[in-house]
């Protein structure tokens, strides 16, 4: 007679516990939902996959130029430390000489791209940002019409025109740059593109040279604020 | 059938219900391709971040081994007058070039993000990007300044500015974003003056209205500057 009652009893409870799984199973399935869309819009703020993919590229070649940086100072470091005779001579003197090319102190040759652009009202903004872009792609040496240009030269706005360290650099300019020809061919393609879409522009043409010659310097200036610390 | 029976059968009516309704969303979600996108996107962050502790170590060991360099010169010219005048040449062109940190009466320029504002054709106006940066060093330049660094970062003659919306990119350093902190040596009356000039930096200016954004700067009498620490090399250069 009681064993009746004691069975329901037990299919009743089964059923309750199943319940509470099914329910327990729901409520994890929605969790790892929600939490697992609310970290995608989490971690895709700001940047995205194809920014990161950009920037991934660039961060590599950023640290295989200072691991050649580090190579260079170690080579440096081993000469020094050779102590033979004249071996600290040459070294100061090998980058004083590399040093005077990289401030533009003394002309330079090499590969590199030659730009022409002619164009009537464009801007300083117009000439700094196209300098910055020659730059960014590995610039080791630039003149505009004569004048050499490193970062630090002013180019300014004046009633006559852009002007760089103070004169007045006339359209066409002639921008001769020296480095990597791959990579200054690249940019001075998407830059000459870019220019010719301008209405101020009359030409934008680069032609690649394996030994551009670049003859202006720049004259040192000598500190008035700055100290070593 | 027993009412307690009735109430089971309903729940688990109900539960089967809500399971139905979040697989179907599951699916429509797709929970499976955001999953693989986090993952890639997660791939992604985890290999710009060993790539950006590795660039950070490059960059010390470099600091390490011209202090060392640096060192071994030294001891070279206590040996000879001639290797202690080309010593005192190089120390002045390392200088110049932003391989030794300086200091010196100058300015700090602060540059901050604004708030979005009204849609600009796509462009992020209220964020302070690297052309930004650049204007303002180029500013700076033009008006005297003997060393600049921004964030920490030494200005160098073959610097360049390079970045996408609200990032910053100087040279081969990892990306940084505003709050921008540029600091220079030189005349810092001039430089304030030009700072003050409300036809200087029309970009940020105009943009100073439409979205906030913050441009302060302060005049210091002691402004200290790091010594660049990354690539200098110029290996397509030869002399003429």
């Amino acid at each position: 007679m009681s064993a009746r009652p004691r069975t329901a009893r037990r299919a009743s409870r089964a059923r309750g516990i199943s319940v509470w799984l099914i329910a327990l199973l729901v409520a994890l399935v929605a969790t790892v939902q929600i939490r697992s869309e609310a970290e995608v819009e989490r971690s895709l703020v700001g940047i995205d996959s194809t920014s990161l993919a950009f920037l991934i590229d660039d961060l590599h070649r950023a640290n295989e130029s200072l691991d050649a940086e580090k190579a260079a100072l170690v080579r440096l470091r081993a000469q020094l430390q050779s102590g033979q005779s004249g071996a600290a001579d040459q070294v100061l003197t090998d980058e004083a000489n590399r040093l005077r090319a990289l401030e533009g102190l003394v002309p330079v040759q090499g590969p590199g791209v030659v730009m022409v652009i002619d164009a009537s009202g464009l801007q300083a903004l117009d000439l700094q940002d196209a300098l910055n872009n020659l730059a960014a792609a590995g610039a080791e040496a630039i003149d505009v019409n004569q004048r050499r240009v490193v970062t630090g030269v002013p180019v300014t706005q004046t009633r006559d025109g852009v002007a760089i360290d103070g004169v007045v650099v006339v359209p066409p300019w002639k921008i001769s740059v020296i480095g990597d020809v791959n990579r200054l061919a690249a940019v001075a393609d998407l830059m000459a593109q870019q220019l010719r879409a301008d209405r101020r522009v009359r030409e934008a043409t680069y032609r690649i040279d394996s030994d551009v010659v670049i003859r202006s310097v720049i004259s040192e200036r000598p500190f008035v604020y700055a100290v070593a610390s | 059938m027993t009412r307690p029976h009735i109430a089971t059968f309903a729940l688990i009516a109900l539960v089967a219900l809500a399971t139905g309704f979040v697989l179907a969303g599951q699916i429509r979600a797709q929970l499976l391709t955001p999953s693989n996108q986090l993952a890639r996107y997660q791939a992604l962050v985890r290999n710009v971040q060993e790539l950006e502790a590795t660039n950070a170590d490059d960059r010390r060991q470099i600091a390490s081994l011209r202090v060392q360099i640096d060192g071994l010169e030294s001891e070279a010219a206590a040996r000879s007058a001639a290797t202690q005048a080309l010593k005192s040449q190089l120390s002045d062109l390392r200088a110049h070039a932003g391989l030794i940190a300086m200091h010196g009466p100058g300015l700090e320029v602060s540059l901050r993000n604004g708030v979005p504002g009204p849609d600009t054709g796509g462009k992020a106006g209220y964020l302070i990007n690297f052309q930004d940066v650049q204007d303002v060093v180029n500013l700076l330049f033009a008006q005297g300044a003997e060393g600049i660094a921004v964030n920490g970062r030494r200005i160098t003659p073959l610097t360049a500015f390079s970045g996408s919306e609200g990032q910053i990119v100087i040279d081969q350093g990892t990306p940084f974003t505003a709050p921008v902190k540029v600091a220079a040596v030189g005349d810092r009356n001039r430089m304030q003056e030009a700072l003050d000039d409300p036809s200087a930096l029309p970009d940020i200016r105009a943009r100073q209205v439409q979205f906030q954004v913050h441009l302060t700067f302060e005049g210091s009498p002691n402004v200290s500057l790091p010594a660049y620490d990354s690539s200098l090399q110029i290996p397509h250069v030869s002399s003429t």
